[in-house]
């Protein structure tokens, strides 16, 4: 054994190995099985996938840092489930790449915050939180709703996302730009095409007042709104654990 | 998916066990065997030495 | 500082050079109208200026053979200049981002400079740019001495030191227009990640060929450290950061993880980020500079080996405990909490390893500031890892989670224990670095340690105090059974804490442009010592300063 250690340590690429092979147990053993998982993340046959829009709001969420005060979280503890709503459930992340679970809440989880305040309120919120919340502390965000949303290139990002494993269909991909315009403008020529892809229940609505033009406030504003209903598996299973109950 | 969940599971369940008692006990092995002692004792002194150039 | 290089470096670093102001041209190209774009703009003026650096040195005269008889450290000097600069930097950010907190409007309506932008520059400015570039300098000083070799070669330090630092340009400036992958502490893009990448390789490959041709048979310890550093975080940083960019000319990527699984990778990246950046990493750092300083040899040496397998081991298992209660299966939570303590064992037997150093040698600890810096961090380190193990508990964790507390922990340890130990480290390392006897003031790093010392004090306890009352303001229940308090009463109640927190971290940020003066003023030759005739200097026995004649 000390004779195997010297040797190792002698060379400098058996030590490294051996740093390595060390290491990587812990990390193996508690990642591979997650990989493993059918029965894990629970079955959510009602469960879709993000719109264009929706999907845009979310990477905006991510440019804007949101998920540095924010939560999207809510633990399996009774307060939590009585503040935010049911405990998330592992399938409803499974299309996000990457989750935003969160680690702080600056600002309150926002798991299910969608449909919880009005498209005005979201967008008043957003131009400055102190008008609406006197007490806030979040930064405003009024340039949202000046800056035109890119929807050229939505086909791609949506392509990417397939590359990862979300369920897009070649229609989606091909129509995503006019998808967006479309579930901007509840009486153009494209809503048709968002509800039938993506289901009666979308949202389709000029999310910051206009319909005119698609708008980053429009995105976000969409992805706001939808959080905590992609699926109705949490609400199904209102139930809080019997564990995190006391 | 070749590996059943429940087969990695159990594997991961036990031998990550197995693999953290046999590190320790080598870890300890080396650690503590006599003729260690004198190199390890040299290693710590070896940085307190004034010398300041690469050895040829 | 090119005098060195060969002249075959000198060609081979042009080439390099090249290679990458078009690669920085065709992003350029791809991205107009995209991040990317601007970075790579970024990538070409950067090559550019040090094109025409290294041309201006390209025909000087070959450097003498006799460079060899001595080890290399221009890298380490520039690093730790870099290092003082990223300290300054990180440091100011955070300073404003923890205002931000207490005064929103700080954010002056511009997109740039609003917090979820701003932090990212804050965490990777002092993470990457002060801990890297430290991590980076001192590596190699350290790797000489204990190898008795010299470095390999004078091309591929510099490609590592300064490639490295392009990384961390690109992180900051993407951070400013919104480029994330919001994953944090790996928050750069694919490109920078890639980026990176080809930098650790060089950096791996320059500890493997120095070790190879190392002199003493035995691997000093530190650098059992040093290189389970840099080789888990290569492990880390290419799993975590799998990805499908949206298009070459797209700064935008889709990671390759989703949901639960996602999230278990990213706090196994975020946890041994943690583990091998900030803690296996300055493990190394304060096994070679503490005994040095102190000038006694390292307590138990047996010690040290038992607490780096066990660091080694046990840290990639505990990266769960970041999701108690959440979605992740049970199972791995509990592994996650029970490693988590294990944990508490190794990593008190380095932190009572280095206090038992200094046992016997406690005079010098009240004379130095410098050695006192490291056995503060060492106590800040035990502290830390008490803290953390104990948070992992998933009942405490219950309470702490989400909270400042968490914030409060990751303080203790990063000015605590990772900027206290580098900054000791660094006194060290300038006068042997510049062949100064002694740092230009001795008073000005007593200055530098009170203000570091106070900021950390003040600012862990703002934290601790808000963290657990917002943790219990959001679980109170009044007698009807339903909860007390709104989310906005428990933020209102955070209101005064903010404001502690950003004045501790002022202080903490006066103390490193402290410092940074100190060792601009040591660089350029001065010293205060013929007016002071205290001791700055390692050795106790040095022959008294000479006094000005009269």
């Amino acid at each position: 054994m000390p004779e195997f250690h010297r040797k190792i340590e002698r060379s400098a690429i058996g030590f490294v190995l051996a740093i390595v092979v060390v290491a990587s147990i812990g990390g193996f053993v508690e990642i591979a099985p997650l990989f493993t998982i059918d029965d894990t993340v629970e079955n959510a046959p009602d469960m879709r996938v993000y719109t264009p829009l929706e999907q845009a709001g979310r990477d905006i969420y991510m440019r804007e840092g949101c998920y540095a005060c924010h939560s999207q979280m809510i633990r399996t503890l009774r307060d939590e489930v009585e503040r935010y709503g049911p405990y998330s459930l592992a399938v409803e992340s499974k299309y996000d790449h990457p989750m935003l679970w969160g680690s702080k809440r600056t600002g309150p989880d926002l798991a299910r915050i969608g449909g919880k305040y009005s498209d005005a309120w979201q967008v008043a919120h957003l131009i400055n939180p102190r008008a609406v919340v006197p007490e806030s502390i979040m930064p405003k965000f009024g340039w949202l709703r000046d800056n035109p949303l890119r929807i050229d290139d939505l086909g791609e990002h949506l392509t990417a996302l397939r590359d990862v494993g979300v369920p897009y269909t070649d229609d989606m991909i091909a129509n995503a730009t006019q998808d967006a315009l479309g579930q901007t403008a509840p009486d153009g020529d494209f809503a048709a095409g968002v509800t039938k892809r993506y289901g009666e229940a979308t949202q389709v609505r000029a999310f910051d007042g206009n319909p005119a033009t698609v708008t980053e406030m429009d995105a976000l504003v969409a992805y706001l709104q939808i959080l905590g209903h992609l699926t109705g598996a949490a609400q199904a299973g209102v139930a809080v654990q019997p564990e995190a109950a006391q | 998916m070749s590996w059943e969940h429940e087969t990695v599971v159990a594997f991961s369940k036990s031998w990550g066990l197995f693999y953290l008692i046999a590190m320790a006990v080598g870890v300890l092995v080396y650690t503590f065997w006599p003729s260690n002692k004198k190199r390890f004792e040299r290693a710590k002194d070896s940085i307190l030495d004034g010398d300041d150039k690469p050895w040829k | 500082m090119l005098a060195q290089l060969t002249s075959g470096e000198r060609q081979l670093s042009i080439v390099v050079l090249i290679l990458m102001a078009m690669v920085g041209l065709a992003m350029a190209a791809a991205g107009r109208g995209d991040p990317i774009g601007v970075h790579g703009f970024i990538v070409v003026v950067a090559s550019v200026a040090m094109i025409f650096v290294m041309l201006s040195g390209l025909y000087a005269p070959e450097p003498s053979a006799e460079r060899l008889d001595h080890y290399y450290d221009d890298p380490s000097k520039v690093g730790v200049i870099l290092t003082m600069i990223w300290a300054m930097v990180g440091m100011f950010f955070g300073v404003w981002v923890a205002s931000l907190l207490a005064w929103p409007d700080l954010t002056f309506d511009a997109a740039w400079a609003s917090f979820g932008r701003l932090r990212p520059v804050h965490t990777s400015g002092v993470i990457f740019g002060f801990g890297g570039n430290a991590l980076i300098a001192t590596s190699f000083h350290v790797l000489q001495r204990t190898s008795r070799a010299r470095l390999p070669d004078q091309f591929s330090p510099w490609f590592v030191l300064l490639g490295y630092n392009l990384f961390c340009v690109l992180a900051a400036t993407g951070y400013f227009m919104g480029v994330t992958q919001s994953k944090e502490y790996a928050e750069p893009e694919w490109y920078a990640d890639i980026w990176l990448v080809i930098v650790w390789v060089v950096y791996f490959a320059i500890y493997i060929r120095t070790l190879a041709r190392r002199k003493e048979p035995h691997i000093y310890v530190a650098n059992w450290y040093y290189m389970a550093f840099i080789l888990v975080v290569a492990i880390l940083h290419i799993v975590n950061n799998l990805a499908v960019p949206v298009s070459f000319g797209h700064a935008k990527s889709y990671s390759a993880f989703s949901g639960v699984q996602d999230a278990m990778t990213q706090w196994w990246y975020g946890h041994n980020a943690v583990a091998f950046f900030l803690t296996s990493g300055f493990l190394g750092m304060m096994y070679y500079y503490l005994p040095k300083r102190a000038g006694r040899p390292i307590y138990s040496y047996r010690l040290s080996i038992i607490s780096f397998w066990g660091i080694t081991f046990m840290y990639m298992w505990a990266g769960s405990h970041h999701l108690h209660y959440t979605a992740l299966p049970e199972w791995v939570q509990t592994l996650g909490m029970t490693f988590s303590l294990v944990l508490l064992v190794p990593s008190w037997a380095s932190a009572g390893n280095a206090l038992a150093t200094l046992n016997g040698a406690w005079h010098k600890v009240r004379d130095d500031a410098t050695l006192r810096f490291m056995m503060a961090a060492a106590v800040f380190y035990g502290l830390t890892t008490f803290e953390g193990s104990f948070m992992a508990i998933r009942p405490v964790n219950a309470l702490s989670h989400y909270t400042d507390w968490t914030v409060g922990h990751v303080h203790a340890g990063a000015l605590g224990w990772v900027a206290l130990i580098t900054f000791g480290s660094i006194y060290c390392l300038v006068p042997a670095l510049w062949k100064r006897e002694r740092m230009y003031s001795a008073k000005l790093i007593e200055v530098h340690f009170w203000l570091a010392i106070s900021g950390t004090v003040i600012y862990v306890f703002a934290m601790w105090n808000s963290g657990i009352l917002q943790g219990l303001m959001w679980r109170t229940y009044n007698e009807n059974g339903t909860l007390t308090y709104s989310f906005i009463e428990s933020m209102v109640a955070m209101h005064p804490y903010y404001i502690a927190r950003a004045f501790g971290g002022l202080l903490f940020l006066l103390g490193a442009i402290t410092g940074s003066y100190n060792i601009l003023m040591t660089i350029r030759g001065h010293s205060q010592a013929a007016l002071q005739p205290s001791d700055d200097a390692p050795q106790r026995n040095l022959a008294p300063v000479a006094q000005p004649a009269e």
